[in-house]
C-alpha cells in the first residue's frame, strides 16, 4: 500500500504523482491515459479547491476536486463518456499539485482532460478553437512578427486592429502586445559565433577561475520563445552569467515548450513541439550537458509536464536533467557568497518588488531569487507575496477570462504598490507582462540582476 | 374460490422481490415483509455480477443455461440496472489447458456466446491485466446494480397492488390445524414508509398462502413451523476497491477457488471471493485474513490491485441448499441449483412453500416458478408477465443528454444520475429549486437525495441503496451530514439524528476492514472532521431534542461585551 508518504520522502524536484503511480497508456500511440487509479489518493479535503486562484473569484468553476480526481473517477474509458466543459477555465496555474497533502496528479488529469475534451468535444470550425490554437501557437505568430519586428510592434498595439481582434477572435484589446526584439537571441548568438564562441569564452574563464581549462562544464539553454524573440536581454544575461562560471553553453534546436498548448488542450500540437525537443536536447543529455531554462514555464514543462502527459523516447532522461537558470547555479557554484560581495550601479540599482510565478512554486523556487539577492548592495528586493499574477499565460489574453485574470490579479497589484520599489522581477514572461499592465512598472528578470551584479 | 388470494411473502431480497412483483401482476394480493431494508439480507451483499453462466458451464450445466437465459432477459426488462461490461475468463500460464478447453466447449454446449483471444487482444481491451496471461475466453457477463433491480421491483409491484412493508420482522407463524394461516410481524416504525421515532407495534397478516423467500434464514422460519429446512448458509467476503481498475469482469478460468473474480461495479471493483460454511447467517467471523487472501490471489491477475486502494470490505451468505441425500463436505461443492420446497408434500404443513438456493441473476425465473406454484394452488391460470414489461426505469431512455442544458449538472454527474434513474431521470432530475450535488464521490444530487427521501422516508441507509451517496471514496465522510439535513423540513431533528447516527453506523461497519494505506487516511480525516465540526466523538447534546428556542440571537449591539461566565472555547464537559 503507497502509505501517506512520510514528510522526509518529500522532493519538491520531483514531479508530485506519488511514488508508484504510473499512469496507463490504454490506447497505444495516442494521448488518452487512463488516470482513475490517481484519485485513489485524494481524500476529499478539498484544499486544492480552496488554493486554486479561479474558483476564488469565478463561482461557476467547479474548482480542481472536481475536474481532476472526481471527474476522473466517475468517468470511464471503455465508454462515451463526456469532459465537463468547465475544464476550459482552468487556468493550469498548478497551484492544486502543490496544494494537494496527498500526491493527487491533479495537473496531469486536467491537462489530459482538457486534451481529450479539445480532441473529442470542441467544433474544429469553432472560433474559439481556433482563437485558441492561434494563441497557444505564439511561437508561429512570434517567428513570423521577427522578421518585422517594429511594424510588427506596431501593428499589433494599433487600436482599430486590436478593437477588431477582441470582435472577431475574443483576444482582449485591454492587453499592449509585448514589443518584439529587433534581433532575436539565436540572430545574436549566431553573430556572435555559435557554441564554438562560447567555448572559447568558457575555457578562458576558467583558466581566470583556476580551473581546468577542459573542465565538464556544459549547458544546453532552452531559451523558449519569449527571450528568443521579445526579452532578449534575459537570454543574453543568462548566456553571460553562465560563461562568467566557465559553462560553456550551446543553444540547440528547439521548438515551444508547450505550456500554452497544455493550457489550451492541444496536446497535439505540443507532442509535435516536444518531440524536436526531447529528441535534441536527449542526444545533448547523452553527452553530458544539463538543460538550463531561464522561464519556469519552460523548465516545468520538461520537467513535469513532459513525462506526465507523452511518451516520447528519452523523455524521462531530460525530465531529470532539466534545470531552472538561477535554480542550477545556486546548487553548482557559489553564486550566494559572489553576490554578498558584489554591488550594483546604474540602471538596476533599484528596489524590487519580486513576484514568485505559480510554476517556480511548483519547482520549490518561489524564494531563490529574494534568497540570492537580499544582500546586494546597492539592490533590495521585497517579495510581494503568494497570490498568481493572474494571467496564466494565455488564459488572461482572452477577452472572456480578461476581467477574472485582473481579479485574481488584485492582490499581487496592490502588494506591489506598497512595495518600496517602483520595478518588478519575476521569471515567467507572462507574469511580466501582468505585473506591468497592473502597475505601470518596469519589469526585469532576476538573470539581468544577477549579470549586472557578478559579470564585469 | 371467489375471492382473490393473499399471499405472504416474507424475505424483502431479490427473490422475495420477484415473487412479489409476479404475483401481484398476475393480479393476487400480496404482502412482503422484510426484517431490515430492502436488500437486507443476501441480495444487499453480493458482488454485482450479472452471470452469463460462463461460471457454471463445466460444474452445473443446468444453472449456466438458466444463466444465460436470464442474462439476456434482465438487459431487457432491467436495462437501467445493467451495464454490460462483457467478461473474460483468463488463463495464466500455470493454469489448466484442459479445463480451458473444458470451459469453452461448456460454454457453447450451454449457449453461452464465447470466445478464444490472445493475452494481447485481452491486455488491449483491459491495460492493467498481468502481462503473462496467456488467453482469455470472452463471455457475455454483465455487472447489475441489486439495490437498484430490488427497489425497481418493489416498485412495480406495489404499482401492481402490492404491500410491501420493511423493518417488519417476521415473529411467529400463525399456524391452524397443520394449515399456516398469516404471520404475526413486528413493526419497527409502524407501517408503511420507515421513520424514525415513530411507534412501532406487532400486527397479525393473515394470510391464504405464504412464501418464505428468506434464503440463508429459511431454517429460522421453518423452526416457526416446526418444519427442518436444512439451508447451508455459507459465507464469502467481497472488497470494494475506490475505483475501478478494469472495465471488464475478470474472472481467474480454474475449476474452483477462492478469490477469482473482479466485477467492475459503477464507480468502483469488487473484488470476490470466498466460500465457507458458517453455522449463523448473520453471527460469523470477519476476518482480515479473508480480505488479504482476497488481495494476494487476484494480483496475480490484476497486479494493481496490490497497491490499490480499498474502501471497504463485506460479507454475504450464501442460501445454500441441497437435498439431504447428497451430504457434499465442501460448500464449493453444493449446487447453485434453486429448490422449491411445498411443505404439504414434505412435512404435512399446508399454505406454505420456502425457496431455497439459487442465485440472483435467475431470480426472476425462480419467483416465476414459484408464481405458477402459488397460482396452481388456487386454479389460477394467470400468465407471466415479468419477462416482457419493462422496471420502472428501464423503459425506453437513452444516457446520452445535455445535462447541463437540460438538468444543469456537470457532464459526469449528469451522466451518472441518469445511468441511477433511467427513464425517471426527467421526473427526478428537472426542477426549478437549486440543486446542489450533496454526494461528491458518486456524484448524487439534492433531487435525487430527496426522491428517495419521498420513497423511503426517514430511512438514510434506504436513501443510500436507491442513490449510492455516501458509497464513494471518503465512505460518507464529507457527505453524511448533508444527506442528514435533507431530511430537515419534513421530519424533525430527533429523527434526523437518529438516522445520520444510522448512516454512519453502517458506512463504518465496511470501513473497518479498509484501515490502511489510503483508507486509514481517509478515516481518520473523517473522524476529525466528524468530531471537530460535528461533535460526532461526544455530543453534548445527544439523546434530548434540542431547544433551539434557549439560544439567544446573540450580542446585540450595546449590549456589554464581555460577560465573565463565557468560555469563547466551548468550555468543559461541566460547563466551566
Amino acid at each position: 500500500m503507497s502509505d501517506a508518504q512520510s514528510p522526509t520522502d518529500f522532493d519538491p524536484v520531483e514531479p508530485n504523482t506519488g511514488e508508484d503511480f504510473e499512469p496507463v497508456d490504454v490506447f497505444p500511440d495516442s494521448n488518452d491515459f487512463d488516470l482513475r487509479p490517481g484519485a485513489d489518493s485524494c481524500f476529499k479535503c478539498s484544499v486544492c479547491d480552496t488554493n486554486c486562484p479561479v474558483a476564488e473569484v469565478d463561482d461557476d468553476f467547479p474548482g480542481p476536486k472536481f475536474q481532476g480526481p472526481e471527474q476522473w473517477r466517475l468517468k470511464q474509458t471503455d465508454d462515451d463518456y463526456e469532459i465537463d466543459d468547465s475544464v476550459m477555465s482552468c487556468s493550469n496555474c498548478m497551484r492544486c499539485d502543490n496544494a494537494c497533502p496527498s500526491g493527487v496528479p491533479l495537473s496531469q488529469m486536467h491537462n489530459t482532460a482538457r486534451g481529450e475534451y479539445v480532441e473529442n468535444q470542441m467544433s474544429k470550425t469553432d472560433l474559439e478553437y481556433w482563437r485558441n490554437r492561434i494563441l497557444s501557437n505564439y511561437r508561429l505568430s512570434a517567428s513570423i512578427a521577427s522578421k518585422v519586428p517594429r511594424l510588427a510592434t506596431w501593428g499589433m498595439n494599433f487600436g482599430p486592429a486590436r478593437w477588431l481582434m477582441e470582435k472577431t477572435m475574443g483576444v482582449t484589446k485591454e492587453r499592449d502586445f509585448p514589443e518584439f526584439a529587433t534581433q532575436t537571441f539565436r540572430e545574436w548568438w549566431a553573430e556572435r559565433g555559435g557554441a564554438d564562441a562560447s567555448r572559447r569564452n568558457a575555457q578562458q574563464r576558467r583558466e581566470e577561475l583556476g580551473l581546468d581549462r577542459d573542465a565538464d562544464k556544459k549547458v544546453a539553454y532552452f531559451h523558449g520563445c519569449y527571450s528568443n524573440y521579445n526579452t532578449v536581454d534575459v537570454a543574453k544575461a543568462m548566456v553571460r552569467v553562465y560563461e562568467h562560471y566557465g559553462y560553456e553553453v550551446v543553444a540547440p534546436e528547439q521548438k515551444c515548450s508547450g505550456t500554452p498548448m497544455f493550457a489550451n488542450g492541444m496536446l497535439k500540437d505540443a507532442r509535435r513541439h516536444a518531440e524536436v525537443n526531447v529528441s535534441s536536447m536527449s542526444d545533448l543529455v547523452d553527452q553530458g550537458y544539463d538543460a538550463i531554462a531561464s522561464c519556469t514555464s519552460c523548465s516545468m514543462a520538461l520537467r513535469q509536464e513532459y513525462p506526465e502527459l507523452f511518451d516520447i523516447d528519452g523523455i524521462e532522461k531530460v525530465s531529470s536533467n532539466t534545470f531552472e537558470a538561477v535554480e542550477y547555479l545556486r546548487i553548482h557554484e557559489d553564486v550566494k557568497e559572489d553576490v554578498q560581495e558584489a554591488q550594483v550601479s546604474g540602471e538596476l540599482a533599484e528596489e524590487f518588488a519580486y513576484h514568485a510565478p505559480c510554476h517556480a512554486r511548483n519547482q520549490g523556487l518561489e524564494r531563490q531569487s529574494v534568497e540570492l539577492f537580499r544582500d546586494l548592495e546597492g539592490a533590495g528586493i521585497e517579495d510581494v507575496g503568494e497570490s498568481c499574477s493572474g494571467i496564466s499565460g494565455t488564459y488572461g489574453w482572452k477577452e472572456e477570462k480578461y476581467a477574472k485574470s485582473m481579479d485574481i490579479g488584485e492582490e499581487m497589484f496592490e502588494h506591489m504598490e506598497h512595495a518600496e520599489g517602483e520595478v518588478g522581477m519575476t521569471e515567467c514572461p507572462t507574469c511580466a507582462m501582468q505585473m506591468e499592465h497592473g502597475t505601470g512598472y518596469e519589469i526585469r528578470h532576476p538573470l539581468e540582476l544577477l549579470e549586472a551584479a557578478i559579470v564585469e | 374460490m371467489g375471492q382473490t388470494p393473499h399471499i405472504a411473502v416474507i424475505g424483502g431480497g431479490s427473490t422475495g422481490i420477484g415473487i412479489a412483483r409476479d404475483l401481484a401482476m398476475r393480479g393476487l394480493d400480496v404482502t412482503l415483509v422484510e426484517q431490515g431494508n430492502l436488500t437486507h439480507g443476501t441480495t444487499g451483499r453480493m458482488h454485482g455480477l450479472l452471470h452469463s453462466g460462463g461460471r457454471y458451464a463445466v460444474s452445473d450445466q443446468a444453472s449456466a443455461t438458466e444463466c444465460i437465459e436470464e442474462n439476456r432477459v434482465l438487459r431487457d426488462i432491467a436495462s437501467h440496472c445493467v451495464e454490460m461490461t462483457g467478461g473474460l475468463f483468463v488463463k495464466r500460464p500455470e493454469d489448466d489447458e484442459e479445463y480451458f478447453q473444458k470451459k469453452l466447449e461448456g460454454c457453447k454446449e450451454c449457449g453461452i456466446p464465447a470466445e478464444v483471444i490472445s493475452g494481447e487482444e485481452a491486455r488491449a481491451m483491459e491495460p492493467h491485466l498481468a502481462k503473462d496471461v496467456d488467453k482469455a475466453i470472452s463471455v457475455p457477463d454483465g455487472a447489475i446494480d441489486p439495490f437498484r433491480l430490488v427497489v425497481a421491483n418493489a416498485a412495480s409491484a406495489e404499482e401492481h397492488g402490492a404491500r410491501i412493508e420493511t423493518h417488519s420482522k417476521v415473529t411467529d407463524l400463525i399456524i391452524e390445524n397443520d394449515e399456516v394461516v398469516g404471520l404475526e410481524v413486528e413493526h419497527a416504525s409502524g407501517e408503511g414508509k420507515r421513520i424514525h421515532g415513530k411507534e412501532g407495534g406487532t400486527e397479525e397478516i393473515r394470510a391464504d398462502y405464504v412464501v418464505n423467500a428468506t434464503g440463508a434464514w429459511a431454517g429460522r422460519i421453518g423452526d416457526m413451523a416446526g418444519v427442518d429446512i436444512a439451508v447451508r448458509p455459507s459465507k464469502g467476503v467481497m472488497t470494494i476497491m475506490n475505483i475501478r481498475q478494469v472495465d471488464t469482469v475478470i474472472n481467474r478460468c480454474r475449476p474452483k477457488g477462492d478469490a477469482d473474480i473482479v466485477v467492475p461495479h459503477e464507480t468502483t471493483a469488487i473484488l470476490g471471493t470466498t466460500d465457507e460454511e458458517v453455522e449463523d447467517p448473520e453471527d460469523y467471523p470477519e476476518e482480515g485474513w479473508e480480505v488479504d487472501m482476497m488481495i494476494d490471489t487476484l494480483k496475480e491477475l490484476v497486479p494493481m490491485l496490490e497497491e490499490a486502494r480499498t474502501i471497504r470490505s463485506f460479507w454475504g451468505v450464501r442460501p445454500l441448499y441441497e437435498p439431504p441425500d447428497v451430504g457434499s463436505d465442501d460448500p464449493t461443492d453444493i449446487t447453485r441449483d434453486y429448490f422449491l420446497l411445498d411443505h404439504d408434500e414434505r412435512d404435512d404443513l399446508q399454505g406454505m412453500t420456502s425457496i431455497v438456493g439459487g442465485k440472483f441473476t435467475t431470480y426472476r425465473m425462480m419467483g416465476e416458478e414459484i408464481s405458477d406454484h402459488v397460482c396452481a394452488k388456487f386454479g389460477i391460470d394467470a400468465e407471466c408477465r415479468t419477462a416482457d414489461e419493462p422496471l420502472p426505469g428501464s423503459e425506453d431512455f437513452s444516457v446520452l443528454r445535455d445535462y447541463m442544458d437540460e438538468f444543469g449538472l456537470r457532464s459526469p454527474i449528469g451522466r451518472r444520475s441518469v445511468e441511477r434513474l433511467g427513464s425517471r431521470a426527467d421526473d427526478v432530475l428537472k426542477t426549478s429549486d437549486p440543486n446542489p450535488t450533496v454526494c461528491h464521490c458518486e456524484g448524487v444530487t439534492r433531487a435525487e437525495v430527496q426522491d428517495a427521501i419521498e420513497q423511503s422516508g426517514s430511512d438514510l441507509n434506504a436513501v443510500r441503496i436507491r442513490t449510492r451517496a455516501s458509497m464513494g471514496n471518503c465512505q460518507g465522510g464529507f457527505c453524511c451530514s448533508r444527506l442528514a439535513s435533507e431530511l430537515h423540513g419534513e421530519y424533525d431533528e430527533t429523527i434526523a439524528r437518529e438516522a445520520w447516527d444510522e448512516l454512519l453506523q453502517e458506512r463504518w461497519k465496511g470501513q473497518r476492514h479498509a484501515l490502511w494505506g489510503e483508507q486509514l487516511s481517509q478515516a481518520a480525516l473523517n473522524y476529525a472532521l466528524h468530531s471537530t465540526t460535528q461533535n460526532r466523538d461526544n455530543d453534548p447534546a445527544d439523546g434530548e431534542p434540542v431547544d433551539f428556542a434557549a439560544f439567544d440571537s446573540g450580542v446585540s449591539a450595546g449590549e456589554a461585551s464581555g460577560t465573565a461566565d463565557v468560555a469563547a472555547d466551548g468550555g468543559t464537559r461541566n460547563g466551566n
